[in-house]
């Protein structure tokens, strides 16, 4: 019995020591190291090539929702909608990793890893968008397109007209969904050497050998990030459906 | 006015038209009844090529619709429809759904189709509802809408399609009085129609059709009185 | 606490490591010999680095430092587990208790000594700088200045041009740290840096594998001592390695393994 109080006398001391322990480790990782600073770059890194590939992955998600549409239209695959199709297949189909590393060992050879990030994440985001704009838009009414046309408006106005702002509230918060995966996707860029977020992590531990403090940190920085981001989106969200009481 | 020679329409194997020929002039009022997968809806989808025929020739007003050289679009706006399901554009209010196309298109400016519009929708008696969305609008006060915005293209020919059969029954009156009122103005009107007093006391033509053809037609008396046809006297027992 | 008796064990185990600092005894010592030493060890490395440590045809982790290890085992009388884990992960995973000794071609520094204790050194690694066949530019690690440089995130190469850190040799490098030390010699080949800076032993390796794209620049720069790293305060199993590692040196093994493993530690040799 005597033995046991003492093993609860020791854990409570190695417990205070625990905590001095770790108040030593963050210290060292955000204050001694400059963890602050590299977290603060990494973040803009990681901002920066998310909005970028963000702004690609739409403009690319748009352009196949287009050429996947005409199937739609004309009832059959055409051969703009056989390529879309391929292409988010492969996009699918295969690790955003290795798709990075095609990027930017192949594609770019080694050269402007920051542009090859963007543009890999950017190529692929875009095969989700598309997927998101295309189920958005068949998710209207059929009945919506016959109207418009039996008006005489033509296929390009019904959808500019009465189709898209229809789609709009069921693609927006699909798009957000999207963009939230894409910046914590962006987190393998710190594989081609980009110092991101995850990457001011890792240097921070192979120079103090200390994992717990950085990872964690990476954690809560991509929290917050996710947390302000799905907040914005939300409010977005909201503000969509009071204008729109039907 | 309308020509329609030798329609078929064909959904792969399944054959719905089997040579449709009809024609309709300036100012009748055609209905069409006929037991379900008779293929009356198609036929109607046909006239504005909502369905691609098969094969055959359609001319509305000297106008080949069946050319693939005529624009379909500017055909269209010509030949007015009324949808079983409405389909008014929720994303738009009420004058906005009745002004979009001749805006839109460039027939009409902005103020012109806006009182033209609000005519309209007072004709029909919805001119309260303008501003309102159509979901806050009760069935056949949408039904209503959606001709009013159909007759803002100023179209020769109105087509219908079913246009009561998605109402509730207390509703189909206001509906089939518009309707009415509009046949008595002189529109040329084809109504794919399950409404018998409808179509006795207002067409000026009847036509029964089953199995993808024509199997009579003629004055509403004659056929909902004197029917000739086996199918139409089995037809038009089971529905009077 | 579920077991009293292996409490008792643990307790005799601190008494027996004496002080207060608290020494993490790993889980091995559950199957703990008469001597103190435990019968089997488990052994972090990170085979990614021939010939030190590297997959074999069998995608069993092999190398100069496995055969080494291995020997160290049979002489100091313990049985030995290998691990292979990301080479940031190692001493991570040694803290945690993981592993209870990590062979990695590991650099003995004073900073890494103030987590973990370190064998005698068992080799000497000189980090070299492997440029393009036609660069004339770089010689030594003073020219890296103003260069872009590429290097395996963590390792002695990086920290040597990385400006600030204490075994810093060169300021003012663009460095771009990548995951693994091929792919920073892929950049290389790629021209998309200017140089690499690596373990001479990996680098032959490389050049070896591209003679007509690259070549090694050698330089004394940095030179440094590798040892077998172990959770601090085992003392008892760092002499019993010590005194394996000793007469495997006395006796002409260390020698024979480094032939065999092809472990020069110049370029010309």
């Amino acid at each position: 019995m005597n033995g046991l109080m003492g093993i609860g006398f020791f854990s409570l001391l190695s417990n205070q020591s625990w905590f001095a322990e770790w108040g030593g480790k963050i210290y060292n990782a955000w204050i001694n190291m400059n963890g602050w600073k590299l977290f603060l770059n990494g973040l803009k890194v990681t901002l920066g090539v998310s909005a970028v590939a963000v702004i690609i992955g739409v403009a690319i998600g748009f352009i196949l929702a287009l050429m996947k549409l005409t199937e739609a239209k004309k009832g059959k695959r055409t051969v703009l909608s056989t390529l879309a199709g391929i292409y988010i297949d492969i996009i699918r189909g295969t690790p955003s990793l290795v798709q990075l590393f095609i990027m930017y060992f192949i594609v770019f050879k080694s050269h402007m890893s920051l542009m090859a990030g963007m543009l890999a994440f950017g190529l692929n985001s875009g095969a989700y968008v598309a997927e998101i704009i295309r189920g958005g838009i068949l998710s209207v009414n059929k009945g919506q397109m016959e109207a418009g046309r039996s008006l005489g408006l033509s296929y390009g106005m019904t959808m500019r007209y009465v189709i898209v702002p229809q789609a709009i509230k069921t693609i927006l918060p699909a798009l957000g969904n999207e963009f939230i995966v894409l910046v914590k996707e962006t987190s393998v860029i710190s594989f081609i050497g980009v110092v991101d977020i995850m990457k001011s992590g890792q240097f921070l531990i192979s120079r103090t050998y200390e994992p717990f403090v950085p990872y964690i940190s990476i954690a809560v920085v991509y929290y917050v990030i996710i947390k302000i981001l799905s907040l914005l989106l939300n409010a977005f969200e909201r503000r969509l459906r009071r204008n729109d009481t039907r | 006015m309308i020509h329609v020679k030798n329609l078929h329409k064909h959904f792969g194997k399944l054959k719905v038209l089997n040579g449709i020929d009809i024609h309709i002039k300036k100012g009748e009022c055609v209905c069409v009844i006929g037991p379900s997968g008779s293929g009356k809806s198609t036929f109607l989808r046909c006239l504005n090529l909502l369905e691609v025929p098969t094969d055959g020739e359609i001319i509305i007003d000297g106008i080949n619709a069946t050319d693939k050289k005529t624009n379909i679009d500017t055909f269209r706006r010509d030949v007015g429809m009324v949808f079983q399901q409405f389909n008014l554009f929720p994303n738009l209010n009420i004058i906005d759904n009745v002004t979009l196309a001749p805006v839109k298109l460039g027939i009409l400016s902005k103020q012109e189709a806006e009182k033209k519009g609000m005519e309209l929708l007072e004709r029909v008696g919805v001119g309260s509802k303008a501003k309102n969305y159509p979901t806050q609008l009760s069935g056949g006060q949408q039904q209503r809408v959606a001709i009013a915005r159909a007759l803002c293209m100023s179209p020769n020919v109105m087509l219908f399609d079913e246009p009561t059969s998605a109402l509730d029954p207390e509703m189909v009156g206001e509906v089939l009085d518009v309707m009415k009122q509009l046949a008595e103005e002189g529109m040329t009107m084809v109504v794919v129609t399950h409404e018998m007093g409808f179509a006795r006391e207002v067409a000026d033509r009847v036509v029964f059709m089953d199995g993808g053809v024509i199997v009579e037609e003629g004055y509403p008396r004659d056929v909902f009185g004197n029917p000739q046809n086996e199918r139409t006297k089995a037809f038009l027992s089971k529905v009077l | 606490m579920k077991k009293f008796g292996k409490v008792v064990a643990v307790m005799m185990t601190a008494v027996m490591l004496l002080s207060g600092c608290g020494g993490t005894t790993g889980t091995s010592t559950e199957n703990g010999t008469s001597s103190g030493l435990p019968a089997k060890v488990v052994v972090g490395t990170n085979a990614e680095f021939p010939p030190f440590e590297y997959m074999d045809d069998n995608g069993q982790p092999d190398g100069f430092d496995m055969a080494l290890i291995k020997e160290v085992g049979k002489r100091a009388g313990f049985e030995v587990e290998i691990k292979n884990m990301d080479f940031d992960a190692l001493l991570m995973s040694m803290s945690t208790g993981g592993i209870d000794m990590v062979i990695a071609g590991m650099t003995a520094t004073e900073e890494k000594e103030k987590q973990v204790d370190f064998s005698d050194p068992y080799f000497d690694a000189k980090q070299v700088i492997i440029v393009k066949q036609d660069n004339n530019e770089i010689k030594t690690f003073d020219d890296l200045s103003g260069k872009k440089v590429a290097v395996q995130q963590g390792t002695t190469g990086d920290l040597s041009v990385t400006e600030g850190d204490p075994t810093c040799v060169v300021n003012g490098v663009d460095v771009k740290r990548m995951n693994k030390g091929a792919d920073a010699v892929v950049d290389l080949i790629n021209g998309g840096v200017d140089a690499v800076v690596i373990d001479l032993l990996p680098a032959k390796e490389f050049v070896e594998a591209h003679p007509d794209d690259i070549k090694i620049v050698e330089d004394n720069a940095v030179v440094e001592h590798y040892a077998i790293a172990m959770p601090k305060g085992s003392d008892e199993l760092k002499k019993a390695v010590n005194d394996a590692l000793a007469s495997i040196k006395e006796d002409g093994t260390l020698d024979q393994l480094k032939e065999q493993y092809d472990a020069t530690e110049t370029v010309n040799k």
